[in-house]
């Protein structure tokens, strides 16, 4: 039989390493807009095109597949929509749930979670691999800062790119939406996106990006923590990254919930 | 000639240029270890180190595995706070400083690790050029030329273009070192440059390091397990075991040291420890 002492004795072991970790995680993002607004105080401003590299990376090169993404969940939606509107006979109204839904949850959601899993666990490996090779070491003793150098791009970049993917999603998601609906229904495109704008406000597309810039900083600062805090060798670089994609989208979805939850009362 | 007569050679041609221990004394303290204490939670890892290098000196500490010489390193570059302790590089007491005055010491030393450290996504050159870069308003031809100059100092003209995987391992510690000394530092710390290296490639990494005190006329730390290396190169010597500073003195002297465990280093010659069988189960059963 489980000792309690033993179970209580873990529990506050994984409670004093969970604060740990989300202290730690604010001190790296506080530090990393320390740096972007104070690094040329240290001539060491963050370098925009590093910050480009990473948005070209996290983001444009993602672009295929967050098209077929937003695409697929646009259509899905459609197809629900209508299926389940049908059954009051409402299926006209099916442009207002889509709006809403792809607006304010389904793109910025499903791309932060395709974020996390393409590009956080990129950061998490590379952050990894630099620490166990000692890079990150000769960066310090170089009098480079690795928040500066490593982190800042990645977050500056995470904070641009998710919104902007989730915007791209938004386009696609309506647009093949409105295909299937208008073909369903057999009315004009056009009715459709008269519709789709008609119910839409501003305040619903602001919700979606910000929650997609604050996925940006979740992804960036797990992947970092996870990356910087690694233990042994390969092995340790593998179970890092797996950490950080399983921690990013849990982060992501309870995220999700409290902002939308905060932003509807 | 054979190997080791040339090796014996170059140690005896060192041992002529080295510096008496007068002059030694005479000169500026580069970096000043005072009561330095480090512990890794329960385990003490250095006991009270005192130490001091010079100008132009180039000190090699030495000691087994464990003795403490690694985490003594990283905190003489800084890696690790000086608490209890105080240590001074280049007459700037580390535990004083600014963010600052912190970032503009590194920029006056440099460090080349012992697997080479060297960034996996970028070319040697520009694995080179990278302190320039991000600590330098230089241009690009510029820095081109001053990371061209210290790969030819390092014997690696022709091969900046090349990634570190497509290097050797004598190639990683040399293009190391060039970017340790790319910044013109008045100080280097080398971490174990001939560990893993075969006999003549050390060798050749042992006459750099000589060549680049006197070209640059810099200070050296080397931090090694390597007895031939440290003799060939050292103007002094010091043994850390157990993390305390057994002897540091002068190549000669630390060589006729009576002090059985310097010797026993010195010859690698095993320790046989008594062991208490009570202890022995204790530690065991991890009581």
């Amino acid at each position: 039989m489980a000792n309690p002492a033993k179970i209580f004795e873990s529990i506050g072991k994984r409670t004093v390493a969970g604060l740990d970790e989300m202290g730690y995680a604010a001190a790296i993002f506080f530090e990393a807009i320390y740096w972007t607004l104070a690094g040329w105080r240290y001539r060491q401003p963050v370098r925009v095109s590093a910050t480009f590299a990473a948005m070209m990376q996290f983001g444009v090169a993602a672009l295929p597949i967050a098209t077929l993404l937003a695409a697929t969940i646009g259509l899905m939606l459609a197809i629900q929509s209508l299926y389940s509107l049908s059954i009051f006979g409402a299926q006209s109204y099916a442009y207002f749930g889509i709006a809403f839904a792809v607006v304010r949850e389904f793109s910025p959601m499903i791309m932060g979670i395709l974020i996390a899993g393409r590009s956080g666990s990129a950061i998490a490996a590379r952050l990894a691999t630099m620490s166990i090779n000692q890079e990150v070491d000769a960066l310090q003793v170089m009098g480079i800062n690795p928040v500066r150098f490593l982190v800042s791009p990645v977050l500056i970049a995470l904070v641009i790119v998710v919104p902007c993917l989730a915007m791209w999603a938004n386009l696609v998601s309506l647009t093949a939406a409105g295909l299937y609906v208008s073909a369903e229904l057999n009315q004009s495109f056009g009715a459709y996106v008269n519709d789709t704008i008609e119910v839409l406000q501003t305040g619903d597309v602001w919700q979606g990006i910000g929650k997609a810039a604050l996925f940006g900083i979740i992804i960036a600062l797990v992947g970092v923590v996870n990356g910087s805090t690694v233990q042994g060798g390969a092995e340790g670089v593998g179970k890092v990254t797996t950490r950080s994609v399983v921690m990013s989208i849990s982060l992501i979805i309870v995220a999700d919930m409290i902002f939308g939850f905060m932003t509807t009362q | 000639m054979t190997m080791t007569d040339a090796h014996l050679s170059a140690e005896a041609i060192n041992q002529a240029n080295r510096p008496s221990a007068a002059e030694i004394a005479s000169r500026r303290k580069v970096i000043e270890v005072d009561s330095l204490d480090w512990s890794f939670g329960p385990r003490q890892v250095l006991f009270d180190i005192n130490l001091d290098v010079r100008e132009g000196e180039i000190m090699v500490i030495m000691g087994g595995s464990g003795s403490g010489k690694t985490t003594l390193l990283r905190h003489l570059v800084g890696l690790m706070p000086p608490m209890p302790g105080k240590i001074k590089l280049l007459g700037k007491d580390m535990g004083a400083l600014s963010r600052m005055q912190l970032l503009e010491l590194k920029r006056r030393i440099g460090v080349a690790f012992q697997f080479g450290a060297l960034f996996s996504s970028m070319s040697v050159s520009e694995n080179v050029k990278l302190p320039l870069r991000e600590l330098t308003d230089l241009e690009e031809r510029t820095m081109d030329i001053m990371a061209n100059m210290k790969l030819e100092v390092c014997n690696l003209s022709g091969f900046g273009h090349l990634m570190p995987s497509d290097l050797s391992g004598g190639m990683m510690k040399r293009a190391s070192i060039a970017r340790a000394i790319v910044m013109d530092p008045k100080l280097i710390f080398l971490d174990e440059p001939s560990s893993g290296l075969d006999p003549v490639v050390s060798s050749a990494l042992d006459d750099l390091i000589l060549k680049l005190r006197d070209a640059m006329d810099i200070s050296v730390v080397v931090v090694s397990h390597d007895v031939e290396s440290a003799y060939k190169i050292a103007d002094r010597i010091t043994i850390l075991d157990k993390g305390q500073i057994l002897i540091s003195d002068r190549v000669d002297a630390v060589r006729n040291s009576t002090n059985e465990r310097v010797q026993n280093l010195l010859h690698r010659r095993s320790e046989q420890a008594e062991i208490d069988p009570t202890e022995y189960l204790r530690r065991l059963a991890g009581d």
